[in-house]
């Protein structure tokens, strides 16, 4: 049972006393007796050490990414986490609080939101960020929307590099207002755009958005993004980055992106399996007012001190109802306050440092890999920073991995779509250069990949 | 009790160490020229202590479940259990990759699974996903399931509306909007719906009607089951707002009631914390209908093993990276777990004990417009404070100065001047005592100190107005306003 209920002796007496009642079962008497329920059929409460000992029970089974040498990457990082982030967000003041509605009593949360959103501004080179959204994928479908509310036409363009759950995240966020998702495809040997079909697309007038991403769904840099907004002319560009290459990158305001989103986890959160994460957002100031989600501004007090708040709350749904920008409410307001922290903590120059060495770090890794029989790694002819994709001139990208598994190594994720009826694409796996594998770990890929190749050639 | 608040002369982040903006970040070898950022990120380089010191110093500037009882209604601010921090810690919980196989987070899928099977329980709806982020996008997810169903059936293109009550959250019309829908609200009367005003707005036209019992009046529909009938009557489906289901606990469930959907908030419910304005999970609830539409992965049990299911071909697909919020799946595992059933009762038991007991005592100083059997919260309304030239803002922060933070004010909106008060089951009579004290102080205060409040705080009344007129939204626009300034 809990101590988290006050069970003092006489208490709720007490209550139901001033209540002039006998027994809380009176205040349930609005509940109709055909609506109630008899039990709810779960085990019976348990005390502190019996609950740590069931759910530990539990995590055992799990294996985390510290027993292995892992590559895992795409959206999601494994990066280091400071003990001094998490000293940050473990401070009650912070993640006991709810949305700052009342200001004056919320300074602290809404300081360091502000500072989140200047940050994001930096590293964009946009004028404007959101206290944040839910994910990098979210932020996407969101970024659509946003879009739409800047154009008009019913068509909006992504890469069919795209890893394919934001793709169908994307397809969600578009079937509201019955928008259409479309597949730029791209060269099979760089894996860049193509300009031509986006060129092509475009002068049939009803694309409203295009979205590109930095790096691609593949890991690598696609020159041609530059290029991109010459094309679109008053048509949004959407990039769509991840804020450590954007610590080494040409901000894409400066090459004309109309909003800046990403997936912030890498900054300071544990990948928890997945979340939660951050979904970061940006765009131009005159375009504000079609944003989504909360944004604090910079105000002064009655006696003139610098103050904050969260403004232009009339986009928002709790005062636009059906009429708002978006239904979001809750965000990731927390995790907003880790990748401020993480990034103060590394600074500009750790930050593009830490870059830097992951992206020597991958092109190790690739050379090691690409020597192996049945690999082709990098799979494209293009730059890369820290991840890059591989792909299996034979067996399946699904056994390869379940190989390296057994060697204690995670080589990667499969970048096909595990639906059934989805089309599943060439064998490729997108491998990430992680701070956690040392040159010792690169060198026990390469000997897992080739003893998983070799097998391969066996059964084959 | 005197209260005062941290009040730092902090600068922002920027201002502790100057930007060393002249220098270009280290050369990549193989990145284009073109590709390069040319001078380094404008941010300042500080040492750890440095920076700790910046964030501890803004925390003690920031109120807390841990600080102070926090009543905002309709946001069940309960208190946040120390041992489902500790557990979300664990390396088997945060050291985990959505995309390492399945053999290796055998005890992630075990927990989300059990996890799922408990508010299956809970909910009465058996089919469950984790999925959501949070209670609007829970709203979203369920909306475009009841889309596909419809189009389906061959009927989303007549079924075009959905109906919701005057009081409702307004993530409800914001999600249907996005959803695609055109919306309709159905008056309250008493402050519940009235059901001749809905029996006469459904329709063919009717996707769903979208409610949340007990509702933001803090009542609890009684008349659900004829609501229930009504919708489905029309054909329509029935969609429960999960955000005040603290109150009826293994009372009641959405499915006892007849929802067809509902979506649960565990950063209210479950106690995981709010984080100052997220990370929530918002949890997916659905009947026989509706189940087959969830979001995939499901996580299913084959043998003794668990693994991801993505063969749904009515799913609606995926609305986010990854399965959910684990970290927060496995704080509100924990919650669920030292309550069991007896708890869970409890728990919905004890916040309408308090609930009532604190409207019973605030009800001396403010009318409260409707019944007064109420469930988790309670509204007042704050229109004879402006008899004394005082509103119902001015209350709310006169009570910050107590070192309690306000209730939700201003909402729901069919109130004048509307105070929405819960203070869930966490808080002891004591707190509650205090907290009609410091209400009492608050609003016997002479309206001059009312105007003034709050007195106490790291800041005073901040300009609201002049935030939303001239927009300062970063560092970059300080910069830009700044320098506006200094040209004569």
């Amino acid at each position: 049972m809990s101590r988290w209920i006050s069970t003092e002796p006489g208490e709720e007496a007490a209550l139901l006393q001033a209540l002039g009642i006998s027994s809380v079962d009176e205040l349930f008497q609005d509940v109709p007796k055909k609506a109630r329920i008899g039990r709810l059929g779960i085990a019976p409460g348990r005390d502190e050490p019996e609950v740590v000992a069931e759910v530990d029970k539990i995590l055992k089974r799990n294996k985390p990414l510290s027993d292995f040498a892992s590559f895992l990457g795409g959206r999601i990082s494994s990066r280091y986490v400071p003990a001094a982030v998490d000293a940050m967000l473990s401070r009650s003041e912070f993640y006991t609080a709810y949305t700052p509605y009342q200001a004056e009593a919320s300074q602290g949360m809404l300081r360091a939101l502000f500072e989140f959103q200047s940050l994001w501004v930096e590293l964009t080179g946009l004028d404007v960020a959101n206290a944040s959204l839910y994910d990098g994928a979210t932020a996407a479908g969101e970024a659509l929307l946003f879009s739409r509310r800047l154009h008009e036409g019913n068509r909006f363009l992504v890469p069919a590099s795209l890893p394919w759950e934001e793709k169908s995240v994307l397809r969600n966020y578009a079937s509201g207002p019955n928008l259409n998702v479309e597949e730029i495809p791209y060269d099979e040997r760089t894996g860049r755009l193509d300009l031509d079909f986006v060129r092509r697309e475009v002068g049939r007038k009803d694309v409203f958005g295009v979205l590109a991403d930095v790096p691609n769904g593949f890991g690598h840099l696609d020159e041609g993004i530059l290029d991109l907004k010459s094309i679109l002319g008053d048509i949004p560009l959407v990039v769509a980055a991840d804020p450590l290459a954007l610590s080494v990158l040409e901000p894409p305001g400066n090459y004309g992106a109309d909003v800046v989103i990403g997936e912030g986890q890498g900054f300071g959160i544990a990948p928890s399996f997945g979340g939660p994460l951050l979904g970061l957002f940006a765009c131009r100031k005159e375009h504000v007012r079609a944003a989504p989600g909360r944004i604090v501004g910079a105000t002064l007090d009655a006696e003139g001190h610098r103050a904050y708040a969260l403004t232009l709350v009339t986009r928002e749904q709790h005062i636009r109802r059906s009429r708002a920008t978006s239904n979001i409410c809750t965000n990731e307001s927390l995790m907003a306050l880790a990748f401020v922290v993480y990034a103060s903590l590394q600074g500009p120059r750790g930050l593009a440092n830490l870059q830097a060495s992951l992206a020597e770090k991958a092109r190790t890794l690739a050379s090691a890999l690409g020597g192996i029989e049945g690999l082709q790694a990098p799979r494209f002819d293009a730059p890369y920073l820290g991840e890059f994709t591989v792909e299996l001139t034979k067996g399946t990208a699904d056994e390869f991995l379940d190989r390296l598994r057994r060697r204690k190594v995670l080589g990667g994720h499969s970048l096909a779509d595990p639906r059934p009826g989805a089309s599943h694409g060439p064998e490729r796996i997108l491998v990430a250069a992680t701070q956690a594998a040392g040159d010792k770990q690169v060198q026990k890929y390469a000997k897992a990949a080739r003893g998983a190749m070799a097998a391969v050639g066996r059964n084959a | 009790m005197t209260f005062r608040q941290a009040r730092w002369e902090e600068p922002p982040i920027w201002d502790l160490a100057p930007p060393r903006t002249a220098e270009a970040p280290p050369t990549i070898s193989g990145i284009p020229d073109r590709f390069r950022r040319k001078t380094a990120v404008q941010w300042p380089e500080l040492s750890e202590p440095e920076v700790v010191r910046h964030y501890t110093r803004l925390s003690q500037m920031n109120f807390g479940i841990d600080t102070s009882a926090y009543p905002l209604g309709s946001c069940t601010m309960k208190y946040n259990p120390k041992v489902s921090e500790m557990l979300a810690r664990r390396p088997g919980a945060a050291d985990m990759h959505p995309y390492q196989p399945e053999a290796t987070a055998q005890g992630a899928l075990e927990l989300i699974w059990r996890l799922e099977r408990l508010l299956a329980k809970v909910t009465g709806l058996p089919e469950v996903s984790l999925q959501p982020s949070a209670g609007a996008h829970g709203e979203y997810a369920a909306l475009l399931m009841v889309r596909a169903y419809f189009h389906d059936k061959g009927e989303s293109a007549t079924r075009t509306e959905v109906l919701l009550p005057d009081t409702a959250h307004g993530t409800n019309p914001a999600s249907a909007a996005m959803a695609g829908y055109t919306t309709r609200e159905i008056p309250s009367k008493d402050g519940c719906v009235d059901v001749a005003a809905l029996k006469a707005a459904v329709s063919e036209k009717t996707a769903c009607f979208m409610l949340t019992n007990p509702n933001t009046a803090g009542l609890f529909e009684s008349d659900i089951l004829e609501i229930a009938e009504t919708v489905h009557a029309a054909g329509g489906m029935l969609y429960y707002d999960g955000a005040n289901l603290n109150a009826i606990l293994g009372v009641t469930h959405p499915g006892r009631m007849g929802f067809d959907v509902a979506h649960l908030n565990l950063h209210k419910t479950f106690a995981t914390p709010h984080g100052g304005g997220g990370p929530g999970a918002g949890v997916l609830a659905a009947g026989e209908r509706l189940g087959p539409y969830l979001p995939v992965p499901r996580v299913v049990k084959s043998g003794r093993k668990f693994r991801l299911d993505y063969d749904r071909p009515h799913s609606i697909g995926k609305i986010k990276t990854g399965y959910g919020n684990f970290g927060l799946d496995v704080r509100a595992y924990a919650f669920a777990l030292t309550h069991g059933e007896e708890g869970l009762k409890h728990v919905a038991h004890r916040s309408v004990l308090n609930s009532n007991y604190v409207g019973l005592r605030l009800g001396k100083y403010l009318p409260r417009p409707f019944r007064p059997l109420v469930k988790h919260e309670f509204v007042l309304s704050g229109a004879p404070l402006k008899e004394r030239g005082v509103r119902t803002i001015d209350l709310a922060k006169r009570l910050l100065d107590e070192g309690v933070h306000a209730p939700t004010v201003y909402f729901p909106t069919l109130v004048e001047e509307s105070l929405m008060v819960e203070l869930p089951e966490t808080e002891s009579r004591r707190e509650l005592d205090q907290f009609v004290a410091a209400f009492e102080r608050a609003i016997g205060d002479s309206p001059e100190n009312l105007h003034a409040a709050p007195q106490h705080l790291a800041v005073r009344r901040v300009d609201e107005v002049r935030a939303a007129r001239e927009p300062l939204l970063s560092w970059k626009d300080l910069r830009t306003a700044g320098a506006k300034a200094e040209t004569p």
